[in-house]
């Protein structure tokens, strides 16, 4: 579904990522783990256009997209629930939800039922359907977290790209955030999950590649990497050797 | 009493046009960050071309309206393409205030070379006598200013609220890296704000200039007064600029009157000095966080 | 020596302005290069806030009115002469300034551009009602200042106006060169970096906008004689336009620059009345344009896309100058055409192009590589060693801190007590509120509860410039250096607070300011030094690799001679190799007893040089303690990897 080769990309002078490979088979949780600064949310903004990769090459569903717009991406059926849920603050949460279907209002995209999906939508999150009418700048951390997913989830993606759902939740929202990312598994959702919570990310993944200092340091099925000591030592040093 | 109603209903007609030109300003700061200084500018070619459509073509006021926006629409086009856009791209702020500055200017010189240097009569398209009402005179006129005006913005209000594309513009204006993940395609939306704002801009200068005389310099002191009015409502406030323009309207009409009409401009260039000293986001906008 | 040979060009320059007249004869010709050497000194004045602090002014044509009325009422009712009215002129329009600049204060861009608009509105207003004052729109009449007992003639006011224009480029390019002239260009690159460098955004602003002022008003003291008849609707927004146009178009910092956009300025509308002329030059512009496309282009030093656009400008007004029997009428819309191609294509003025296409054309270096870093002298002691004494002893105490924004707590009551002589690190995972810490304690943030004490006293509600000057220094997550600024320019800007020198020893190259100057170079190249950069003083700092740049800013931290040192994420982005030099480097600074608050995320280099360590989780201090017990703490093993 989605394949990334060799991909390159940094911010003016400093290069971030020195060339990694991930691959995102269709139907599967693939998760992308590592530390801060190691280069997880510059490689989700190269995927999806926020910046533009240096070298090598990005392909969604056989398209190759490195270099082109966000809007471009999106209307080709990569959804994104970016880094700081980054949601509209000033407009409700219905029109956040109706927003992320942007494309398939204009066409872009397969229309299919907006409303009914509109509807589905709010009952798979109920926190949300409650405060449909409410500001999303009003929302909690954790239910913020919800509507982005739930935004990404309207446009009806090939893909759902995840940037660190769990950055400053509390435990228990942690929780409900990764049952949420289960059940979409469940229904076949293809996602790539980047995370720092490790553990949890490991739980739910089909397969994991860990980011260190902008390089793939290893990588394996969820359940091996999970019990993998070079895991811990990339997120809290003493490995030695570096 | 009969003084201060006319200084009120003055001032209130007077101030309308200030908060729709100073609208077309939060228009394209909200969504690009940009202004345009030659708004004023926009204003004046809207009233000429609706001059000549009405003098020369013989066209009825009303049908000439939406000829005019539609100008408006490409006038503001025009400015963000050759002006703004280019400037955004080099991330040069200095950029697109010169530039808009300079088309500003080019637009000034190129109306006073079509249609001369003089102020020009705008035929009404109501009644001149005034009507009284609670003591004092008001033009018929005066009334469709405050009623368009109005109806202007709450018609770019219901496309925001209810349309899918007004609400990507409202998401383009809130996040714009957000929107473009949407799907949306913020430059196009950039583009749209500014034709949207000089539409603006031209809808006011015809509603305008029945009242006062049309001529390629009538731009320049209500532009701005208009940027008095977004910087004092607030350039995030829809309510705020029409309360600033409002203050701004009856303050000015009042100095005139009390003091004398040479200085009716001072009061309100004061009080945008004394705003952008003391709360820059504006009366009722909100201060921003520094990010280090 | 060296400098003798340089001012010869200028020497001869000077030497040919004075013989102008005699050899122009017709005071038509002598009143025009008057003119033009009026408006260079007040685009000197302009150059500051538009070159150096890098914002749009359209206030200046309202300075330079301020300035001729003032000469004009004072000469007018009463009659004072002009050995008076010049420094009274001076005096008062930089007062003027200084009004100008408190709504400027906390504004920056298109808000201060709308300062200066609404100000100079203000002005023009004021200066046409208040009749009593000024005549109002009938204007005032001068005659020429009394030489010896009578009038001037035209040559000698000439040279009157040159003596001043020479004075007023001395003053100017001493200031832009000294402390000043980096306190400016600071504000403009960083304005969060200067006030935490210790220069006070704020006071600079108001210092460049009165000196700015000061020299708008001798201007417009000198113009006033010089036309011998001054009216209100001179100083309008129009004036206030062409002022910029001629500061961009003739090149930014630089006092060539002023002078030929002040030419311009002058001799284009003269150049429009005369269709004939303004075709002739038209076209000799265009062929110019175009052989010097055509030029760069077969040298391959630019692409066809980039020249299209000016050379259809230039080749398409030659061809609309012959279109039309009168261009007069255009004048503006010429002005305005000059400006956008002047904002997209000339960024850097005729002498910024001039020098960068000379450079592309004759095959030269780009950039200068150090070529001027004078010889160390290792015997200085840069490094002002904090002593030894008290170590272990409470520096900072931070107590109970709470700081929110709306609804978040970022800093949720965080006590911290770092001791003299340490390296104390501040960890957390992402959103922990170690980078709100450090704008706390720099003062960047008032803190909602709690106290800040530094050696004792409370910081808050202090300015990021006080504390900067108290002995707090930091370095940024994003680096914040003066980007246009060289390295070592950089390091002076930190070495600010070493200056004692005003204005008048500047201007005068006074003994002390020499002294200052000398001694702050030395010390800038030896910190250089220390952190390996000494081969590119140089060089622009936004040029510099970016491991450099980081060594750079904390070189710059070090120049404040602070006794506390805060690095927000010095290793962030740096390779191996860079990541070892920086932890030599602070270990260096450490022995000289500086003590450091250290955010990181690299472990490795929290582990090996950190004394105590600190971690944050959600706004709170989860743990705190040695390195090692610090990693293997539970808690701080689920805040960083979860459960």
């Amino acid at each position: 579904m989605l394949s990334i080769k060799n991909l390159e990309a940094g911010y003016g002078k400093v290069k971030v990522l020195h060339g990694i490979n991930i691959d995102v088979p269709k139907g599967q949780v693939i998760t992308l783990i590592g530390s801060n600064g190691a280069g997880k949310t510059t490689t989700m903004r190269a995927i999806t256009g926020m910046i533009k990769p240096t070298a090598g090459e990005v392909t969604l569903g056989g398209e190759k997209i490195d270099g082109y717009d966000s809007h471009k991406i999106a209307r080709l059926g990569l959804a994104h629930s970016p880094e700081g849920r980054r949601v509209f603050t000033t407009m409700s949460v219905t029109d956040n939800l109706l927003l992320g279907a942007f494309p398939r209002f204009t066409g872009s995209r397969p229309k299919g039922d907006i409303k009914h999906d509109l509807d589905k939508a709010l009952e798979m999150f109920p926190r949300l359907k409650e405060r449909r009418n409410q500001l999303a700048g009003t929302l909690s951390g954790g239910e913020q977290q919800m509507l982005a997913m739930a935004r990404a989830v309207m446009l009806n993606p090939e893909i759902i790209l995840l940037d660190e759902p769990s950055m400053g939740l509390a435990p228990i929202l942690v929780e409900e955030v990764f049952k949420i990312i289960s059940n979409l598994k469940s229904q076949g959702v293809t996602m790539l999950l980047v995370e720092q919570f490790a553990a949890a990310a490991l739980n739910v993944a089909d397969y994991g590649y860990v980011l260190e200092n902008g390089k793939i340091a290893t990588h394996g099925p969820a359940s091996k990497l999970k019990d993998d000591p070079a895991v811990k030592a990339a997120y809290l040093g003493g490995a030695g050797g570096h | 009493m009969d003084m201060l109603a006319q200084i009120l209903s003055s001032g209130i007609a007077v101030g309308m046009i200030y908060a729709v030109i100073a609208f077309g300003f939060q228009l394209t700061f909200a969504t690009s960050g940009t202004l345009n200084f030659g708004q004023g500018e926009a204003l004046m070619l809207g009233a000429l071309v609706g001059l000549t459509c009405v003098d020369t073509f013989g066209m009825n006021y009303w049908a000439m309206i939406p000829i005019v926006c539609i100008f408006g629409m490409i006038q503001g086009s025009f400015v963000e393409l050759i002006g703004v856009r280019p400037a955004i791209k080099i991330k040069s702020e200095f950029g697109w205030i010169m530039s808009t500055i300079a088309l500003g200017i080019i637009f000034k010189n190129v109306a006073e070379n079509i249609w001369g240097r003089d102020a020009l009569p705008f035929p009404s398209p109501l009644p001149m006598e005034p009507m009284s009402f609670l003591g004092a005179n008001i033009l018929p006129m005066e009334i469709l200013v405050v009623v368009g005006a109005l109806v202007m913005m709450l018609l770019v209000e219901f496309f925001n609220r209810k349309t899918i594309y007004g609400k990507a513009v409202v998401a383009t204006a809130n996040d714009r890296d957000a929107a473009g993940l949407m799907g949306i395609n913020t430059s196009m939306v950039i583009t749209f704000s500014y034709a949207l704002s000089s539409l603006t801009a031209a809808f006011a200068g015809v509603l305008i200039a029945p009242l006062t005389l049309t001529g390629a310099t009538m731009g320049g002191a209500l532009g701005l007064k208009a940027f008095a009015v977004a910087i004092i409502g607030g350039l995030s406030s829809g309510l705020g600029i029409i309360v600033g323009g409002l203050i701004l309207g009856i303050v000015e009409t009042a100095t005139g009157f009390y003091i004398s009409t040479g200085y009716k401009d001072v009061p309100g260039l004061i009080l945008l000095l004394l705003v952008l000293a003391y709360k820059p986001s504006g009366l009722f906008g909100k201060s921003a966080i520094k990010k280090v | 020596m060296m400098k003798l040979k340089s001012s010869i060009p200028l020497l001869i320059a000077i030497a040919g302005l004075f013989c102008l007249p005699l050899v122009l004869q017709n005071p038509y010709y002598i009143h025009l290069a008057e003119t033009i050497l009026i408006y260079t000194i007040l685009l000197f004045g302009l150059d500051i806030v538009v070159g150096y602090v890098g914002q749009v002014s359209l206030g200046h044509a309202a300075l330079f009115g301020i300035g001729s009325y003032t000469a004009g009422i004072l000469f007018f009712q009463l009659g004072w002469p002009i050995w008076i009215t010049i420094p009274a002129s001076i005096v008062v329009t930089a007062f003027f300034g200084g009004i100008l600049a408190l709504p400027a204060l906390k504004v920056v861009g298109p808000y201060l551009a709308m300062v200066t608009l609404a100000f100079g509105t203000i002005a023009q207003i004021l200066i046409n009602e208040m009749t009593w004052l000024t005549e109002g729109p009938l204007g005032i009449k001068l005659t020429l200042p009394e030489l010896m007992g009578a009038p001037m003639n035209v040559t000698e006011y000439f040279w009157l106006v040159a003596v001043f224009c020479i004075l007023a480029l001395i003053v100017i390019d001493r200031l832009v060169k000294s402390q000043m002239g980096r306190a400016f260009e600071a504000l403009r690159d960083s304005p969060i970096a200067c006030d935490c460098m210790g220069v006070s955004v704020y006071r600079f602003k108001v210092i460049a906008f009165v000196i700015s002022a000061g020299f708008a008003g001798l201007a417009g003291c000198l113009y006033a004689y010089s036309e011998q008849y001054i009216s209100p609707n001179t100083y309008n927004n129009e004036l206030a336009v062409l002022f910029l146009l001629g500061i961009i178009m003739g090149g930014r910092k630089s006092r060539l620059g002023a002078a030929i956009g002040a030419a311009i300025i002058v001799l284009l509308p003269k150049l429009l009345d005369d269709i004939n002329l303004f075709r002739i030059v038209a076209s000799i512009i265009a062929v110019v344009v175009v052989i010097g496309a055509a030029m760069a282009l077969s040298k391959k030093v630019t692409t066809p896309r980039r020249v299209v656009v000016p050379v259809a400008g230039v080749v398409g007004l030659a061809v609309f100058s012959f279109w039309l029997n009168s261009i007069a009428d255009w004048r503006l819309s010429i002005f305005g055409f000059m400006i956008l191609l002047v904002v997209y294509y000339l960024q850097n003025g005729i002498v910024g192009f001039a020098k960068s296409f000379y450079q592309s054309i004759a095959g030269k270096a780009k950039t200068v590589r150090g070529g001027d870093a004078e010889v160390v002298d290792d015997s200085i002691s840069f490094i002002s060693a904090v002593g030894n004494q008290n170590a272990g002893a409470e520096l900072l105490k931070v107590d109970s801190v709470l700081m929110q924004f709306g609804g978040l707590k970022a800093l949720n009551k965080v006590d911290l007590s770092i001791k003299r002589g340490t390296i104390h690190g501040l960890i957390g995972p992402n959103g922990s509120g170690k980078s709100t810490m450090m704008n706390v304690l720099t003062g960047i943030y008032v803190p909602t509860a709690g106290n800040v004490l530094y050696a004792g006293e409370s910081v808050v509600g202090k300015t990021s410039s006080d504390i900067a000057l108290s002995g707090i220094a930091r370095t940024f997550q994003n680096v914040q250096l003066f980007g246009e600024m060289t390295a070592i320019q950089n390091i002076l800007v930190g070495l600010h607070h070493t200056f004692k020198s005003n204005m008048v020893e500047i201007a005068l190259h006074l003994p002390r300011y020499k002294r200052e100057e000398a001694e702050a170079h030395a010390r800038a190249m030896a910190l250089l030094k220390f952190v390996g950069l000494d081969d590119l003083a140089n060089e622009e700092a936004r040029n510099l690799p970016y491991g450099k740049q980081r060594l750079l800013e904390i070189a710059r931290a070090l120049a404040l001679d602070p006794e506390l040192l805060l690095l927000d994420e010095p290793a962030a982005g740096l390779t191996a190799p860079d990541i070892q030099e920086l932890l030599r480097i602070i270990r260096k600074i450490r022995d000289n007893g500086i003590t450091f608050i250290l955010i990181e995320h690299h472990m490795d280099v929290v582990m090996s040089v950190c004394d105590t360590v600190s971690v944050l989780d959600f706004g709170q201090k989860i743990a705190e303690g040695k390195p090692a017990e610090v990693q293997a703490d539970e808690k701080v093993i689920h805040a960083y990897l979860g459960a």
